[in-house]
């Protein structure tokens, strides 16, 4: 029958498009001054990779995507700064004062900050984000067009 | 000639079929059931210390139906290859007591699991490896809810 074969050959694709999904890449939607002036304040469509995730090949300096960890149904993008072992000194809060801490971060762990650490909710704030919690590495700009091509290094 | 493109095609599909089973098989295991084998003392009586199979169900983590007392399967934050399976003690807000030692001691400290974050505990407190140790536990990394143990009980 015409709607049966159909309906198959649909979900087909879906599983299809998942599993490239979970094993190779997706787009994802930023909006948000945290990573300004890498990405947009009003909005990016940005190409998602997630080979290096699974096989830990990331590095300080690469901008991730990974589910927040004060809410877990929001995907948030920020920059790695330090992986685990690592010895990170940051600004607690640039606004009012210059006061640095210096952590290690601890095993299983990575740390995060937005590129724009004035407006940023990172891991000054909530700390050193499990592993676990990553879910892929931006490497293309898709819009605005002006933005096209791959992300800028970290702002000095 | 003609025989090997026509070997090849049918290798092709045959491939194919294999393959869009190996992604349905993987899309049910990821959103609705999958089978698992945890082993370990770390939750004795529940399960057994030499492994046990148990069903996984997908569901309730992502439409937010966990509660305290769920068998969750849960994504280890200090190895993220490895995966543990404890007993969801409290959600967020709840406040949690519990004694680092329970042999040596009868102290106990409390405190109040922060927003996104569930407290995990094995059954066997002695030699569980938990959030007493670690501390509370991201939200995002629960996997799936224990249901239903599969093998026979010893």
């Amino acid at each position: 029958m015409g709607g049966w074969s159909s309906f198959i050959s649909i979900v087909r694709s879906l599983c299809l498009l998942h599993a490239a999904n979970n094993y190779l890449g997706t787009t994802v939607i930023t909006y948000g001054p945290s990573m300004l002036p890498t990405l947009n304040i009003t909005g990016n469509l940005l190409l998602v990779e997630r080979i290096s995730t699974r096989t830990g090949k990331l590095r300080p300096g690469d901008v991730v995507i990974f589910r927040s960890p004060e809410s877990p149904r929001k995907v948030v993008c920020k920059r790695l700064i330090g992986m685990e072992g690592d010895q990170v000194t940051y600004v607690v809060d640039p606004k009012n004062s210059d006061r640095c801490e210096t952590i290690v971060v601890p095993k299983g762990h990575v740390w995060v900050e937005g590129d724009y650490i004035y407006d940023s909710k990172d891991s000054r704030n909530f700390g050193a984000v499990p592993y676990g919690l990553l879910k892929g590495r931006v490497f293309w700009t898709l819009l605005p067009r002006k933005d096209f091509g791959s992300l800028a290094p970290k702002p000095k | 000639m003609r025989q090997w493109t026509s070997i090849a095609k049918e290798t092709i599909a045959r491939a194919s079929i294999v393959v869009k089973f190996l992604c349905f098989l993987h899309v049910t295991d990821s959103y609705l059931l999958s089978s698992n084998h945890v082993l370990g003392p770390s939750m004795l009586p529940t399960l057994n210390i030499t492994g046990d199979v148990v069903l996984v169900e997908h569901l309730s983590h992502r439409i937010g139906k966990l509660g305290s007392g769920d068998l969750v399967l849960i994504r280890s934050p200090l190895d993220p290859k490895k995966t543990v399976t404890k007993r969801i003690v409290a959600m967020e807000g709840d406040k949690v007591t519990f004694s680092l030692d329970p042999i040596r001691n009868h102290s106990s400290r409390s405190l109040v699991v922060p927003k996104g974050h569930v407290w995990i505990q094995g059954d066997n407190l002695y030699v569980s490896c938990d959030s007493r140790h670690f501390g509370p536990v991201p939200y995002g990394l629960i996997e799936g809810k224990v249901f239903l143990r599969a093998s026979m009980a010893t």
